[in-house]
């Protein structure tokens, strides 16, 4: 799905979180939001999912405008930086809930929706763990769960808040080419914010650069690395 | 200081973050002796007093009719207020924890008002506001609905003297948990009530049952306050704490003392729940509650 | 330019937990509280005056405020002793002891009233002991004190304990190889950590002392001018539907209750800030 944000501006009581941004991302598209901490880049990620209303302008998804829709029916499959892993439900309910939320006319029988969760668990290569519960899982799994748990809705875009961000190094290397994968099998639009300019750089087609709730540059990894907009970016990327 | 001694003595090691054996066991016997006269004294005086002339004779001091009809009211009483109670606090901390507003804090101490506020100065509050001298008063004894010297003050007193008592527990609790969960069932395209029967409750019901159960031990015990908007009248308004002291005061002793052993049992099984509620649920409790 | 007022958001329920919360806070809590100050008005400043300014009032507000007081100071010290017995020493029994703490909460406070006064009327087992030295305690001002420091046990313990549980064993071991001993440590580097934690509990050991009415009045005696507290007057002016004077020692006490808690609310903040530790 294209997705077109234009001039979206956000406020927080009096400080701006975000200027008026705009910003294309193309279809299929695996876009990093790179910046440091206040940024506005997980701002502009939570206003994509539809968890914040923005002050102004408007969000357009395939040229539709869909800044009024509701967060349910945005249907964007959010992975949190806490993986916000229901913690009383098991690995199978979890990734079980978006279905079964769904209303009782488009809701699939029970068996179909044991087969889709059953997928699921071999997508994220961990195909026993549906009796589990989130706390008898390691950071790396509980990741892995959460996404499983936003590819359950089918969504039309990924969106992840920091998803490697509590993770040890090692770990970090394994799920990046999982997300790399994930997103080559499902072709779907993925944003991720990070504050990690070599994890942007490396798993990202396209790179958004932010800074104090402005986008400093928008580019390839290469062409970032290769001609910095600014003088941020250049200090930012080489840090 | 024992550098010394612990060269020449090396099993005798003392620590330097704690206080001599001596010092320790005085200070238990301290903390157990104030407990035994304080708390464990009256606890066991009500329970011998009622049983003075026997089992026979308190149970069939339970079984009149003053005190069957006060723990009916005493009953009734709790089942109305303490799920209002609840509903409140729940709204309460939902509105406090999953939003954000200007006047938080002055809301909250709103809140724990009642806590500074002595229950008779409350029940006085609710007479002058509801009583028949009051404009609202009289218009609804009028219309056939008197609520000072009746059921509805009672519950009205009742949930005064408790109202902050189940918000306080899930608040610091819902702060804790924050808001990613319910995000998360929202993207997921789950509807606001099913995310909050679905996700939030079972966060909260732990935290939830401890506020219930502390709101319930209050609400059956409440006398001061009941006191003023009763009337104490018997067999209508009497509730079991009131009953409790019209029997005193008439020297029916044995009577006051098994209907209060009733209301002490309750009690204990009340902080036997929440104790155990602190063993085995710590971590989905209030952090102040967690052994 | 300004802060909205509720900074707007997709989480759900906002109006109807606002609706809830205000309604109900406004119909228990709010409007009561107003018919009195309401009440109060009318009846106007001279009125509450005249009113307080009675031997007989004085008396009570002065026992009230005066015992309150004391019990207070006697459960922040048994309390922190408590509490820091619960927390640092191991010893069989401890968990009874812990949850004995909190039974004045649970107990109703007219169970307490008429068990206390049992134990220590003149034929109670304890009031035997006392009177064997002369020593009369139900139906004196001592009874209103052992009342009212059972109901004011937990707060200091409750409040202290979670402050005793995070103190880190380095700053006491620092303060050791410092070369203090331990008195002077507790004295020096713990009590300070403490404070503000055990003043929040005193103040609502104050606030719940001066308030009560049910463990009191059994024991009291309830003898104007010498064992007669606040609150009982309130209930004396009530049955005699003497509602003005009512109100005006409620707001009395409301207004007292209320400087007493400014001031131990400031104590602390001065505290707080001065120690920055919470």
């Amino acid at each position: 799905m294209h997705i077109e944000i234009d001039e979206i501006s956000k406020q927080f009581g009096t400080t701006a979180a975000l200027h008026p941004v705009s910003l294309a991302l193309p279809s299929g598209a695996l876009v990093a939001l790179l910046g440091p901490s206040g940024s506005g880049k997980t701002t502009l990620l939570r206003i994509l999912g539809g968890l914040e209303f923005p002050t102004s302008g408007r969000v357009l998804f395939d040229g539709q405008d869909a800044t009024g829709v509701t967060v349910q029916e945005r249907r964007a499959g959010f992975v949190f930086q806490s993986y916000a892993l229901f913690r009383h439900m098991t690995v199978f309910d979890n990734i079980a809930y978006g279905l079964n939320a769904r209303p009782r006319a488009t809701r699939p029988q029970k068996a179909e929706i044991a087969r889709r969760v059953t997928k699921l668990l071999d997508l994220i290569q961990l195909p026993d763990i549906g009796s589990r519960y989130p706390s008898q899982l390691s950071g790396g799994q509980r990741q892995r769960v959460a996404l499983a748990r936003a590819l359950a809705i089918e969504p039309r875009m990924l969106l992840l808040d920091e998803p490697f961000g509590a993770l040890d190094a090692k770990v970090r290397r394994e799920l990046r080419q999982g997300l790399r994968d994930i997103h080559d099998t499902t072709g779907l639009t993925t944003v991720f914010v990070t504050h990690d300019q070599e994890e942007a750089m490396e798993l990202a087609d396209l790179v958004v650069v932010m800074s104090m709730g402005r986008i400093e540059q928008i580019g390839k990894p290469q062409d970032i690395r290769a001609r910095p907009a600014t003088p941020f970016v250049r200090t930012f990327i080489t840090a | 200081m024992s550098d010394v001694s612990l060269v020449r003595t090396p099993p005798r090691f003392r620590s330097a973050t704690g206080e001599s054996a001596g010092t320790r066991w005085a200070l238990i016997a301290v903390a157990f002796t104030g407990l035994a006269i304080l708390v464990f004294a009256p606890l066991i005086a009500v329970f011998v007093v009622a049983l003075a002339d026997g089992v026979a004779a308190s149970l069939e001091s339970l079984a009149s009719r003053d005190a069957r009809d006060a723990i009916r009211l005493t009953l009734t009483i709790a089942a109305i207020s303490v799920p209002l109670n609840a509903a409140f606090g729940i709204a309460a901390a939902w509105f406090i924890t999953k939003f954000d507003f200007r006047g938080k804090a002055f809301l909250i101490t709103l809140i724990d008002l009642p806590f500074s506020v002595s229950p008779v100065v409350a029940g006085l509050c609710i007479v002058l506001m509801f009583g028949a001298n009051s404009a609202l008063g009289g218009w609804l004894v009028a219309n056939g609905f008197p609520i000072v010297f009746a059921m509805p003050g009672i519950i009205l007193a009742t949930m005064f003297v408790t109202f902050p008592f189940v918000a306080r527990e899930l608040i610091p609790v819902m702060i804790e948990q924050g808001r990613a969960e319910e995000e998360a069932g929202l993207t997921l395209g789950a509807s606001g009530w099913r995310v909050f029967w679905t996700v939030t409750l079972p966060n909260i019901r732990w935290a939830l049952l401890y506020g219930v159960l502390l709101c319930n031990a209050r609400a059956m015990g409440e006398f001061g306050a009941v006191a003023v908007v009763s009337g104490k009248i018997r067999g209508q308004t009497a509730t079991m704490p009131t009953t409790i002291e019209m029997l005193y005061q008439e020297y029916l002793s044995v009577a006051a003392f098994s209907l209060a052993a009733v209301l002490a049992l309750l009690a204990l099984v009340t902080l036997l729940l929440k104790t155990a509620l602190e063993i085995r649920h710590a971590d989905q409790l209030a952090a102040t509650h967690r052994p | 330019m300004g802060r909205p007022l509720i900074h707007r958001s997709p989480m759900p329920g906002l109006g109807l937990s606002m609706g809830i919360t205000l309604t109900m806070l406004c119909i228990i809590v709010l409007l009561p509280i107003g018919a009195l100050l309401l009440k109060g008005a009318n009846y106007g400043l001279a009125g509450i005056w005249e009113t307080v300014n009675r031997e007989r009032v004085w008396a009570a507000l002065y026992l009230s405020f005066r015992l309150s007081l004391l019990a207070a100071i006697f459960n922040l010290v048994f309390g922190v002793l408590l509490a820091w017995v619960l927390v640092r020493y191991r010893f069989p029994g401890r968990r009874i002891l812990d949850a004995a703490v909190d039974l004045p909460f649970a107990l109703p406070t007219a169970v307490a009233g008429i068990s206390l006064t049992a134990l220590y009327a003149p034929k109670g087992v304890f009031g035997q002991l006392a009177a064997e030295i002369g020593w009369k305690i139900a139906y004196t001002q001592w009874g209103i004190f052992i009342a009212l420091v059972f109901v004011g046990l937990p707060f200091v313990t409750r409040t202290v304990q979670p402050v005793v549980e995070e103190i880190e064993r380095e700053v006491e071991e620092v303060s050791a190889t410092l070369g203090a001993t331990r008195l002077h440590t507790l004295r020096h580097v713990i009590l300070p950590m403490l404070t503000p934690a055990a003043l929040t509990g005193f103040a609502l050991a104050l606030a719940r002392a001066v308030g009560e009415y049910g463990s009191v009045i059994f024991i009291a005696g309830n003898i104007p001018l010498v064992t007669e507290i606040a609150p009982l007057l309130i209930i004396i002016q009530l049955e005699e539907f003497n509602y003005d004077a009512a109100a005006a020692i409620g707001i009395a006490m409301l207004l007292i209750s209320f400087a007493m808690l400014l001031v131990i609310n400031l104590i602390q903040v001065w505290s707080r800030r001065r120690i920055g530790y919470v």
